[in-house]
This record gives structure tokens, C-alpha cells and sequence, in this order.
């Protein structure tokens, strides 16, 4: 069954085509795999499904209802929608559980004890349960990511988007997101994963499409997309990775994500002086 | 007269001050809020007429627009109390100040958090009261402390409007001893003392509200 259906998706932004006709099908329970170049559109592309942007043209059917038209409740469609981020964009204020909980308690409307209860179970299935009343400057890479996965299935969306889950993460780490999109693909969650990670897109083990300059170029399952008779444009990309890979320096996987990344802003810009 | 009775004398008005000093500092708070939260979430015209109220209230010297509420209120029918006066003239300045502190702290709270509340579905006002406002609150404290005493310091206009303040009983007494270099030093320290009392009361609160990582 189709759960969700894109088809001719435009979008033109101040005279920049970023989106060229974008069409495929995601099936119930599906993991597919949105794989392309800095640029290609593939971020945007998700936003355009959720209305976080608004596409120029074309159609956008999900759950058996048109998304763009007129009309459309963008809140509840949302709700819809669990959304991955490639940074976590958990809420730093919160702990992990509250993070969880915030949707459940403000738009769910649910009673605390039943809120915390629901989130403690998501917690648990992303491994995390443990961490429950950590801050995320408290936690690895890794556990945010798990923590953001948590948040996004507590409101038991219809489908999850991740977007870019492993660019901000080491290999060791981008191996967990693996594990868990096996985990969840296995538990029939539908899924689309946008990315450039080769290793991700390969690993992830669902249907990848090749997303450039806004159209899809190719379409298949791994071993098709990465074989001998592979599309040219799908070939080059690949061989730009591989070398990025090669002259990269080394990732020391020891060192726990948050401790590479620069402390958050101390006070605020901008005070007047008298 | 010794100089401990100079401060005992003068200790009568440190509860005005301090009334003076909380109610101009609560005025701030709540119209910087007020005007740093629309001009985040309202429309544009909207910004544009909270930018001016700013720009002007912020040049306006505290003296003048107390003397405009506090006197020429009365000749337009309205007559306005002396706490109330000072409330509108430097509760509404040290508002167009705050509200200056409070946009620079919005501004630190992560897009790409509001990005994620966004796409989760909750409303903008949502978003401003449960994931915007509980963090740029706590990254403008230091801003909000500069305010509170710059208000503080400000306060001694009160006497000028008939509230019985330190400053008040300062020239009083001053006027009946001719003592005044010793009075307005006695002044000075209770000053500081009060200065002391608010920026550890403020920092304490911080404290009890500091979340790992979030700020310093």
C-alpha cells in the first residue's frame, strides 16, 4: 500500500531551480534511501513533504490525502511525521525525557505520569532509558541522535524522515544509526533517508535513489545503483566520496562527539550600552 | 551625629528605594518582553512601530519623561501617583532597553531547535513559550542584571517626584547638618549595598535554573 506518493514535485526559489520534478512512491513499511550530492535538493525535498517549504508545483499525496492543496492542516499533518535532524536539534533546556514528552504532553495533551510513561518506552527501544534525565550536552553524538529518533516515534507518526543522520556523526557512531534503521525497518516503521553518506545509503539496505541537481537520475537496489552499469552521474559522485574519504584525516573514534564540537553561545549578542 | 547614625537615619528610605528599583525593573521586564517577543513573532509594520518605540525611549533621559508623566499628565485630566509615574518613565525606558538584551538572546536560542518544534508540529506561539523563551531568559541574565542596576542607579530621581527615598532623606538631613560630604558617602555605601544584594539575588535565581551546557 502507498503511504506516500510524489509526483512532478517543482520547486523554483528567487529564480534557482532546486527541485525538477521529483516523483516516487514510499510503501507502508518501506525504508527508502534519498542519496545525492551537497546541493542536490535532498533537504529540501523533505521539507517540501512536511510544507517546512512550499513547492512550486506539483502533487505531494500522503496517507490518501493531497498535502499542498488548500486547506491542509500543516500542524496535524506534521504530527504526522516524526522529522531526524542531521544536527539532533534536541531542545537544550531539556532533558532527554522531556524531550520526548514535550509533543505528547503540549500537543497530545497528555497527562505527565502517562506522557513520561509513553516516553520511558520509546527511550527504552532506542537503548537510551538509562540517560533519561541527562541534559544533551550530557550525551555522546550517538545518544542524541538516538534521543532526536526517540522524540520523533513518540507521537507514532505514520512515517519518519531522517535527514542526514550520520553527517555529524563518526563511523563508529554512524554504525548505531545503521543498527537502528535495521531495528526499525525490521519493526515495519516507514521510512525516507536523505544523505550523502555512501556507507549509509549502502548500509541502510532499502531502495536508493539518486538525487541530482533536483531530479532523480537513478533508482534501485544497492547492488544495482553501485554495480558495473551504473548511471555515469551516480559513478562520479561515488568516485568524489571515495577520494574525500581517502584524504580525509583520521576520525579518532574514542574521542565522544560533543567534546570536537564548540560550547554554545555564553550570553547573548547585542546589549546596549548606555 | 555619628556617622553610624547618618546610616541608621538614611536606612528609612532604603525600602523606597528598593520598592522604586523592583517595580521600574518588573515594568522593564514585562514591556521588553513584550515588545522582543512581538517584534520576534509579529508582522512586519508591527516591527517597524516596536524598532521606533526602541529607538525613541531609548534617547529620552529619564528626568524629562518623568517630568512629562508626572506633571504634564495632570493638565491632560490624568493624575498619575508618584510610583506609577516612575514606573512610566523609567519602567518604560529600561523596558526599550530590555527588550534590546532580550532580541540578542532570542537570537542565540539554536534555529535549527525551532526548526524541529516547527516540524513537529507545534504552533509558533508554542514554540516561543516552551522552547524560546526558557532558554533566552537564562542567556540574558548578565544583560538583565546591567539593567536592573542602571535602574537602581536611576531610582534617586524618585525624590524629584515626592517619594521618600534615601536620596530624599539624604537632602534632608544634609539640609539640617550641613554635614553632607559624610551623608553622601553613607549614600554611596548603601547604594552598593543595595547593588550587592540584587546582583547576588539575580545570579543565586540563575543559578537554581542552570541547565549543563546551556549556558557558561
Amino acid at each position: 500500500m502507498t503511504l506516500l506518493s510524489v509526483q512532478d514535485l517543482k520547486l523554483e526559489y528567487d529564480g534557482r531551480i532546486i527541485l525538477d520534478g521529483v516523483s516516487f512512491d514510499l510503501a507502508q513499511g518501506e525504508l527508502k534511501v534519498i542519496m545525492g550530492p551537497s546541493g542536490s535538493g535532498k533537504s529540501t525535498l523533505l521539507r517540501c513533504l512536511n510544507r517546512l517549504a512550499t513547492p512550486t508545483g506539483g502533487r505531494v499525496v500522503f496517507e490518501g490525502r493531497d498535502v499542498l492543496g488548500p486547506g491542509v492542516d500543516e500542524r496535524a499533518l506534521r504530527q504526522r511525521i516524526g522529522f531526524v535532524f542531521q544536527n539532533f536539534a534536541l531542545y537544550r533546556h531539556l532533558t532527554a525525557l522531556q524531550n520526548v514528552t514535550l509533543a505528547l504532553r503540549h500537543l497530545r495533551r497528555m497527562p505527565a505520569a502517562e506522557a513520561d510513561e509513553r516516553a520511558l518506552r520509546q527511550l527504552a527501544r532506542m537503548d537510551m532509558q538509562a540517560h533519561a534525565h541527562k541534559y544533551p550536552a550530557q550525551l555522546s553524538g550517538g545518544q542524541k541522535q538516538r534521543v532526536a529518533i526517540a522524540r520523533a516515534l513518540a507521537m507514532d507518526p505514520a512515517v519518519l524522515f531522517f535527514d542526514e543522520p550520520t553527517s555529524a556523526l563518526d563511523p563508529l557512531m554512524s554504525r548505531e544509526v545503521v543498527n537502528i534503521l535495521h531495528q526499525l525497518r525490521d519493526e515495519r516503521v516507514s521510512m525516507l533517508c536523505v544523505t550523502h553518506d555512501l556507507y549509509l545509503a549502502r548500509a541502510a539496505g532499502g531502495r536508493v535513489m539518486f538525487l541530482d541537481e533536483g531530479r532523480i537520475h537513478a533508482e534501485g537496489e544497492v547492488d544495482e545503483l553501485f554495480g558495473p552499469n551504473a548511471d555515469p552521474r551516480v559513478r562520479a559522485f561515488f568516485h568524489q566520496e571515495l577520494r574525500q574519504a581517502q584524504t580525509a584525516p583520521p576520525i579518532d573514534v574514542a574521542q565522544p562527539m560533543d567534546q570536537a564540537q564548540p560550547a554554545g553561545p555564553s550570553g547573548p549578542a547585542g546589549l546596549a550600552e548606555r | 551625629m555619628s556617622f553610624l547614625q547618618i546610616l541608621l537615619q538614611l536606612a528609612g528610605g532604603v525600602g523606597y528605594t528598593i520598592m522604586v528599583t523592583v517595580a521600574c525593573s518588573l515594568t522593564g521586564v514585562v514591556v521588553g518582553l513584550g515588545v522582543a517577543m512581538l517584534s520576534r513573532i509579529g508582522p512586519p509594520w508591527l516591527r517597524g512601530l516596536l524598532g521606533a518605540f526602541t529607538f525613541i525611549f531609548r534617547a529620552v533621559p529619564v528626568l524629562v519623561l518623568l517630568f512629562i508623566v508626572f506633571f504634564g499628565l495632570p493638565n491632560a485630566g490624568l493624575r498619575v501617583p508618584p510610583l506609577v509615574a516612575m514606573m512610566l518613565s523609567l519602567g518604560v525606558i529600561a523596558g526599550a532597553y530590555l527588550a534590546e538584551v532580550f532580541r540578542g538572546a532570542f537570537d542565540s536560542v539554536d534555529a535549527s531547535e525551532v526548526l524541529a518544534a516547527e516540524a513537529m508540529g507545534l504552533s509558533r506561539f508554542q514554540i516561543l513559550r516552551l522552547i524560546e523563551i526558557p532558554q533566552m531568559l537564562r542567556f540574558a541574565v548578565p544583560g538583565m542584571i546591567n539593567e536592573f542596576t542602571t535602574v537602581l542607579k536611576y531610582s534617586p530621581f524618585a525624590y524629584t517626584v515626592g517619594i521618600p527615598d534615601v536620596m530624599k532623606e539624604a537632602m534632608s538631613l544634609s539640609a539640617t547638618t550641613l554635614r553632607g560630604v559624610e551623608i553622601y558617602l553613607a549614600v554611596g555605601i548603601i547604594y552598593f549595598l543595595i547593588y550587592k544584594l540584587l546582583v547576588t539575588g539575580v545570579w543565586a535565581l540563575e543559578k537554581r535554573t542552570r541547565i549543563p551546557g546551556l549556558t557558561g
